[in-house]
């Protein structure tokens, strides 16, 4: 715990402060900003389906010029983050007949694991329909101007993010995909992810993400995000943390090719139809940025996201194939080279990342009783031990 | 380490709360009573936790205190000799324990919170320097500290099962022995 902040009534001339020390994205600062400034009010309070079904309905009613109905609404679970609530909504969409649409209500609580932007998420969604898939987004409330926290509503999409027969921890961590549809996934898988950092964004609608300039300003943004994230979050420092960042900031490798990076790229947040194995929809764009391809490489390729094969020997990235062949496979379908210093930078970035994540935000959010799932978020923290010890063998070998 | 009751606790009754509870089968009084107990225990538990120590302790004086006074008053009762003796004996190691039992568990905690602080900030100082040599033996120390401390702490958590059987993790009471 810091001796000189109370990081639970954070102080103006703090959050100032932040501010000025770790510059990041515009929108990612406002994001990170509210949250200060929200931090010494109430917890969470929750919510029942009744509340949301008001709110979804006060939103559709700036949205839909014809008559519609909320109906079935139920609870969806899974993910560390944010609510969901499945719906059907009974409308007309403009130029067509009535019909009855299943969505999801993705909503905030009043801290989240990750905070982050449902504006982002829902330009960077809409932005990549017909390039991968992605379930359609169909509102957006940006600010919580309807229901009680900032919400998107999306198409429901079918599938599953595990075989059904197969068992997993918490948000997917430890599934085990079968031998019989490794191929024709992990072709998907890679080639998904091949797409999405060849896109051409430069066109896009992506008015809520900053665009850096060649060389390290990509990098630089994203190290003064995670930075600040620890300085906001985290309730012990972690010596190791400060050691890593310091070196991180010595080796920032140029970008080459600014891509759009899905930011949490794995097992788990992908959905696939059981019958005939194709990917319908990637899910969790929330860290979404623009920056180096590395890190979505390097992200899916950790071992909590994948397991050994059968020789009980090679590990299989995702639960799919092998590093050489996932290289190979992605420089052919990318036509981008994957580098090999640049992968071991991106391990010790995304371990420093998922480290301010987990045991950081993963702390503080239900300190403060902030989120609809306290008791999950407390857990979660717990992996951050093994995950620094794994950094500190990474950070022996470049020391 | 961050994983300990002060911190679990609030989110055990947050969520058995907001979640669980209303969740429970109201004609289910069975297990709604044990739900509405198991939080009041957990409220309980969350007070008294800061205190037990020194509860504990204050206990200790006051029945060394209680000894010492019989053991004065029973010096010439007969019958109580080898009961006496027993007293005095224990009564000693009581109060040599209270001489050890200094410092309260939130002193503790606050003392490793500012000195992992101060740890940090000389850390990214140091990172500015150009003395190399200075800087990597800096680096060398807390890179030898961190897999101490991080044994520890995955040894603390094992329970939980991020690493599994097979990381081979040593009991903590081991690592933390005097």
């Amino acid at each position: 715990m810091s001796q000189t902040v109370d990081k639970n009534r954070p102080s103006p001339e703090w959050i100032a402060d932040l501010r000025r020390r770790f510059p990041c994205e515009t929108e990612i600062d406002r994001v990170l900003t509210r949250k200060l400034e929200r931090r010494a009010g109430p917890p969470y309070a929750p919510v029942t389906l009744a509340q949301l079904q008001a709110g979804t309905e006060a939103l559709l009613r700036t949205q839909l010029a014809t008559p519609f109905t909320v109906r079935d609404c139920r609870w969806l679970s899974g993910g560390a983050s944010k609510l969901q609530m499945a719906f059907t909504l009974d409308w007309t969409p403009p130029a067509a007949g009535a019909v009855s649409t299943p969505l999801v209500l993705r909503m905030e609580p009043s801290e989240a694991i990750t905070e982050t932007s449902r504006l982002r998420e829902f330009q960077v969604i809409k932005a990549l329909e017909g390039v991968v898939p992605v379930p359609p987004t169909y509102w957006i409330d940006a600010y919580g101007e309807h229901l009680p926290y900032p919400a998107i509503i999306y198409g429901f999409a079918d599938g599953v993010t595990k075989p059904s027969k197969s068992s997993s921890g918490v948000s997917g961590v430890g599934t085990f995909m079968p031998p019989e549809i490794r191929e024709t996934l992990g072709r998907q898988f890679v080639d998904h992810l091949a797409a999405t950092h060849r896109f051409d964004w430069q066109r896009a609608d992506l008015s809520a993400y900053d665009r850096p300039a060649p060389g390290t300003q990509a990098l630089e943004w994203a190290l003064n995000h995670w930075e600040r994230v620890w300085e906001e979050d985290a309730n012990l420092d972690v010596p190791l943390m400060r050691l890593t960042m310091a070196w991180l900031r010595r080796n920032m490798p140029p970008v080459d090719h600014v891509s759009v990076i899905h930011g949490d790229y794995r097992l788990g947040n992908f959905l696939y139809t059981e019958d005939d194995l194709r990917i319908s929809a990637w899910l969790d764009w929330e860290l979404a940025y623009l920056g180096d391809r590395h890190e979505d490489l390097s992200w899916c390729a950790k071992r909590p996201f994948g397991h050994l094969a059968e020789d009980g020997k090679t590990f299989l990235i995702g639960g799919f194939l092998p590093m050489a062949d996932f290289v190979a496979r992605y420089e052919k379908a990318s036509g981008l080279k994957v580098d090999p210093a640049r992968m071991r930078y991106y391990d010790i970035f995304n371990n420093y990342k998922a480290v301010a994540i987990v045991l950081a935000t993963g702390y503080r959010a239900p300190r403060n009783g902030k989120t609809h799932q306290d008791v999950l978020v407390a857990w979660i923290t717990g992996i951050a031990y093994s995950l620094l010890d794994e950094l500190r063998t990474q950070m022996a070998e470049v020391l | 380490m961050e994983l300990r009751p002060s911190f679990q606790i609030p989110a055990l009754i947050k969520s058995l709360t907001d979640v669980v509870l209303p969740a429970v089968d109201p004609a289910n009084k069975l297990a709604q009573e044990q739900g509405q107990l198991i939080v009041g225990m957990l409220h309980l538990m969350a007070q008294r936790l800061p205190l037990q120590y020194r509860y504990d302790r204050h206990e200790l004086g006051s029945y060394v205190a209680l000894s010492d006074q019989l053991v004065t008053q029973a010096a010439a009762i007969a019958e109580a000799g080898a009961a006496r003796q027993a007293l005095i004996e224990a009564a000693a190691d009581g109060r040599a324990l209270l001489a050890r039992a200094g410092a309260e568990p939130g002193e503790l905690e606050a003392a490793n919170g500012l000195l992992r602080e101060r740890v940090g900030a000389l850390i990214t100082a140091a990172a500015a320097t150009a003395d190399t040599a200075a800087l990597r033996e800096v680096n060398a120390t807390v890179m030898a500290h961190a897999e101490a401390q991080l044994l520890r702490e995955r040894a603390w958590i094992a329970l939980q099962g991020w690493e599994g059987p097979s990381a081979g993790l040593p009991a903590v009471e081991t690592l933390i022995a005097r």
